[in-house]
């Protein structure tokens, strides 16, 4: 079949060509599955579980009031750290947008400095200087996402409609009423979406955050979990990681994204 | 000469960026003369460690087995991650199953868990450290290598029809061209996220590398060696992107662009 048949994709798919889709998509999954049961059934239990087993204890998880405390310390702190970081990330990034004197500041010294800064550099560092406890974690998030936020409001700023405000500044020169009322409205998008990549990123490295400087959480679940060979705990909080992730983008970013939709912000 | 082109406010923000590293660094030996060094060594301290790295024969090895991690990880994650979106591309039945299922469960799985479980399954070693590398970077080259592909200028592919019938003809000389600046971007990306996964992986999963000396110099409280870490990293990511990957993608951009 030439390449230009093959790249151009139909309007339609055909009812057969979606079902031929969604067996291929379930079959993964089933797939992945039978092909998990039967390595455990050839593996040592410490190597490759059951995958019953495997679900029974992530079902622990969300039943067990111990473990929800786990789950739910995690979340706090990935919430926290968002939202501090999107809030330092954005007023970082609107400083050059008040100040042109602090761009190079902003943009070529924080950011790309913050930008390669190691994840676990940050989280050594924290622990040696703070001691373990909730705010070393949030501190270590709140590190990480920063420059995510800033790239992304920074990007917003650039994009949005510079003749709305400067229409809005014939109105009035308040600069709160100003922030407010025009330039967050329209910088909204860029928010949400800088909210989506630290949230994804933020659960990552809770993990890591709370494999040293914790004494609850799902990271340190994990470390507990490995210490004692336990791999059907280590198999269940990677997958409830996902599960949450999965959850939490689907009730709380989504909705968001489509309220705040970059349409809408335009419109 | 370049700054006597510069605007006048240009040149200021120039000069505050300049202000401000060196209030920085002024902040940092005042810090360090008041507290411990295993808290927080002098940026003195931190430089002689940092010179003392590359004559260390022992520790450039580490720092060359880091870099043979992340080239090893990155063609390793190219290659699966671009098969999977062709896969996806051209054959439409494979769409749901990579880019509706694999790829947004490999995007929020963490990179710690791979660290764990290739832990359980290969054992403290170098395969771990490049698996867990590799897990972490292939959901980023699907979803480039993805935008690549939507991306292809099919009227240019439509023309290429007129010229040659030969599928692969076209792919090499049509396609895999309008693709080199999305390839690019695609290593450059992995390259930035490699060499902070392969820290964490190293870190807990290895016994050669950055990460494994990191682990070394935190377990020892020898903050001058984290800290030489730390800038090696930093030093390594912000010049390979200015200095290498930011010029060859620009002109590959430039010779490229109408795709």
């Amino acid at each position: 079949m030439p390449a230009s048949d093959r790249t151009r994709k139909a309007p339609g798919a055909s009812p057969m060509k979606r079902i031929l889709s969604h067996l291929s998509a379930e079959g993964l999954i089933i797939g992945a599955i039978v092909f998990w049961y039967l390595l455990s059934l050839e593996l040592p239990e410490i190597i490759v579980p059951r995958p019953f087993n495997v679900a029974e204890q992530m079902w622990v998880f969300f039943s067990d009031v111990n473990y929800i405390g786990h789950v739910a310390a995690s979340t706090i702190r990935v919430i926290l750290g968002v939202f501090i970081a999107v809030v330092l990330g954005s007023l970082l990034a609107l400083l050059p947008h008040w100040l042109p004197v602090a761009d190079v500041i902003v943009h070529e010294r924080i950011k790309p400095f913050l930008n390669s800064f190691p994840s676990i550099g940050w989280a050594i560092l924290a622990i040696i200087w703070f001691g373990p406890s909730h705010g070393t974690i949030v501190f270590i998030i709140t590190m990480i996402l920063t420059p995510f936020c800033l790239v992304n409001v920074s990007e917003g700023l650039k994009e949005i409609d510079h003749e709305l405000l400067e229409m809005a500044r014939s109105f009035t020169r308040r600069p709160v009423v100003l922030l407010f009322k025009v330039t967050l409205p329209l910088l909204m998008p860029y928010i949400i979406s800088a909210i989506r990549i630290a949230y994804g990123v933020g659960w990552k490295i809770a993990l890591v955050a709370e494999l040293f400087g914790s004494e609850s959480g799902l990271g340190f679940l994990l470390q507990q979990a490995q210490s004692v060979a336990d791999s059907a705990t280590v198999y269940a909080t990677c997958f409830a990681i996902v599960l949450i992730f999965w959850v939490g983008e689907k009730i709380v970013i989504d909705p968001l994204s489509r309220k705040f939709s970059i349409e809408k912000a335009a419109g | 000469m370049a700054s006597s082109t510069l605007d006048p406010a240009r040149r200021q923000a120039r000069l505050a960026g300049h202000i401000f590293v060196i209030g920085f660094l002024a902040l940092w030996i005042l810090y360090s003369s008041l507290v411990e060094s295993y808290v927080m060594p002098g940026p003195w301290l931190v430089l002689s460690r940092l010179g003392l790295m590359f004559t260390d024969v022992h520790e450039i090895g580490h720092m060359f087995y880091s870099f043979a991690h992340i080239i090893s990880s990155v063609v390793i994650s190219f290659v699966i991650g671009s098969a999977l979106a062709f896969l996806a591309h051209y054959l439409d039945i494979f769409e749901m199953m990579v880019h509706g299922r694999l790829s947004p469960f490999l995007n929020s799985f963490s990179g710690i868990g791979w660290t764990f479980l290739a832990i359980i399954w290969f054992g403290i070693s170098d395969v771990t450290v490049i698996f867990v590398i590799s897990m972490v970077l292939i959901p980023f080259a699907m979803i480039n290598m993805r935008e690549a592909l939507v991306n292809l200028d099919q009227e240019r592919i439509e023309m290429s029809v007129s010229f040659t019938r030969s599928g692969w003809r076209q792919f090499r000389l049509i396609v895999l061209p309008s693709l080199y600046p999305f390839i690019f971007a695609t290593i450059r990306i992995s390259f930035g996220v490699a060499w902070k996964v392969a820290l964490t992986a190293e870190l807990f999963g290895g016994n050669t590398g950055l990460g494994y000396m990191l682990n070394l110099a935190r377990q020892d409280f020898d903050m001058p060696l984290v800290l030489a870490v730390i800038v090696v990293i930093i030093a390594f990511v912000y010049s390979t992107d200015r200095w290498i990957f930011v010029p060859i993608q620009a002109h590959l951009a430039r010779h490229h662009a109408s795709v």
